[in-house]
């Protein structure tokens, strides 16, 4: 069974003022680490928190999809992580955050990231504006975290704090890009809603394996981390299922 | 419908998870030990099966009340915590005990044996959920029995344990599953309304194990972009895997 076409609602400004938001929420993030404001533990911490906050998302991602058509959920989620893994495979794992990456693979990594979050959050908003909402909420606190990251790399190649916010900015235009056309392709092939959700769940998952959780563990510890992500998840597993509340 | 009647194939089911702790011995018939990388992967697979089997327990206890699902989930992880907490910091001794003596051999027997306790809680109330939540579950929470079985078996048979005795001494660590599966499914059956909090008791538990155990032991000894393919696709075909059977 398909999700049917009436759920689909154009919502192209909330969609612009979502994820141009959570690019902003990128800019803030970068300043703060070229700043040298945040502590190794601290971005490890807020690191598990959106970790929580995508696996709560992710959740609710495939239980949508999973409603409309489960072939199509699991090849859509299958298909995101095998090209994120290839894209991965380009960039290496030099630009995980604790190993300090090159300026230049940490944006090359990020710019590879916004794009899945682009695609979450224009399948997300496809099903309604409360569950964008909530999506693009945990993408900014996650943005945050992700992006102060990329600040302290660039700082450590003498860029200043402002050059940083405006350089993970631009990493993160693909995530606006992707958005929209994740919607518009979704409002004219409603076919295609199942695919992007999937392929939305299973970015986020391989994202939150492949960048925060290792990187979270690293600088916190195993225990705290797990009661973090797990509670952090729990929450926005029950908002979202909240948020998408009219979905069979 | 599930009925008492089905209370043997509960106890079937509870049972082949233990079983297949066993299968862990296998791979040392033909090696002395495994690769880290070998192990990070069995971990990585069992993570993704968990997960996938988790999300099956959380949509199932939605069904009927989110909120009571939520802190179901809640207490599954506080019971993790709490049985951690009584075991003390002995757990992160199990890389040393190569070598060791027979007490601390025991003393990972205890650990694994402890914690199945969980396992076959998630079992029990997956009953409850349908045949195929259950299958989907006992499948999941097998496949994750293996790696244990295989760590156990790695101690063992460093202190020239036989083939047999590995085995044997993987399954033991596993009979709280069949043990503890039967008791949850009839409590839940009887106490329809805690299904919902029963069904986010294992989610929740197992959601942690994968955090608090599987993830971070697959990280240390394998790149993570591979542990996110591995895990990734293994949740992914699990969630396929409970909608079409």
């Amino acid at each position: 069974m398909l999700l049917p076409a009436a759920m689909i609602t154009p919502r192209p400004l909330d969609l612009l003022l979502l994820s141009g938001a959570a690019v902003a929420a990128a800019g803030l993030g970068a300043a703060l680490g070229a700043g040298r404001r945040l502590t190794p533990a601290l971005v490890g911490w807020a690191g598990a928190s959106a970790a929580g906050l995508m696996l709560g998302v992710a959740y609710a991602l495939v239980s949508a999809s999973l409603a409309g058509s489960p072939f199509a959920s699991a090849g859509g989620a299958a298909l995101a992580v095998l090209l994120l893994h290839a894209a991965h495979a380009g960039t290496g794992d030099a630009a995980r955050a604790t190993t300090a990456p090159s300026a230049r693979a940490a944006v090359r990594a990020s710019a590879i990231h916004s794009a899945a979050e682009g695609l979450a959050v224009g399948a997300a908003v496809a099903l309604g504006p409360a569950f964008g909402i909530v999506l693009a909420l945990t993408l900014i606190v996650h943005n945050v975290s992700e992006a102060a990251v990329l600040g302290a790399a660039l700082r450590d190649e003498g860029r200043s704090p402002s050059a940083a916010a405006v350089a993970a900015a631009l990493a993160r235009a693909g995530q606006v890009v992707l958005a929209v056309a994740t919607l518009a392709v979704v409002v004219a092939q409603p076919a295609a809603l199942p695919w992007a959700l999937g392929a939305g769940f299973g970015g986020l998952l391989y994202l939150l394996f492949a960048e925060l959780l290792p990187d979270s563990y690293q600088a916190v510890g195993r225990t705290g981390i797990a009661l973090v992500v797990s509670l952090a998840a729990g929450i926005v597993a029950l908002l979202g299922g909240g948020a998408r509340g009219g979905m069979p | 419908v599930i009925v008492d009647g089905d209370v043997p194939r509960v106890f079937g089911y509870a049972l082949l998870t233990a079983l297949a702790t066993g299968l862990g011995a296998l791979p040392f018939a033909f090696v002395r030990d495994l690769s880290p990388r070998a192990m990070a992967t069995a971990n990585a697979i069992a993570a993704g099966l968990m997960l996938g089997a988790s999300i099956g327990l959380l949509e199932e206890g939605e069904r009927v009340s989110a909120g009571a699902t939520f802190v179901g989930a809640l207490l599954g992880v506080g019971f993790v915590l709490l049985t951690q907490h009584l075991l003390g910091g002995r757990e992160p001794e199990f890389g040393a005990l190569r070598g060791a003596d027979a007490r601390r051999v025991l003393l990972v027997l205890v650990v694994m044996t402890v914690h199945s306790f969980a396992e076959g809680v998630a079992v029990g109330v997956s009953f409850g959920g349908g045949g195929a939540l259950a299958a989907a579950i006992t499948v999941a929470i097998a496949v994750h029995n293996i790696p244990e079985g295989v760590a156990i078996s790695a101690v063992l048979r460093a202190q020239g344990a036989s083939l047999v005795a590995c085995a044997g001494w993987s399954i033991l660590s596993s009979l709280p599953q069949p043990l503890m599966a039967v008791p949850a499914f009839l409590f839940v059956q009887r106490f329809s309304a805690l299904l919902p909090y029963g069904l986010g008791f294992a989610a929740g538990a197992m959601v942690f194990l994968v955090l608090e155990e599987l993830l971070p032991e697959a990280y240390a000894h394998e790149r993570a972009t591979r542990i996110a393919l591995v895990t990734g696709l293994t949740a992914t075909a699990m969630l396929l895997f409970q909608r079409t059977i």
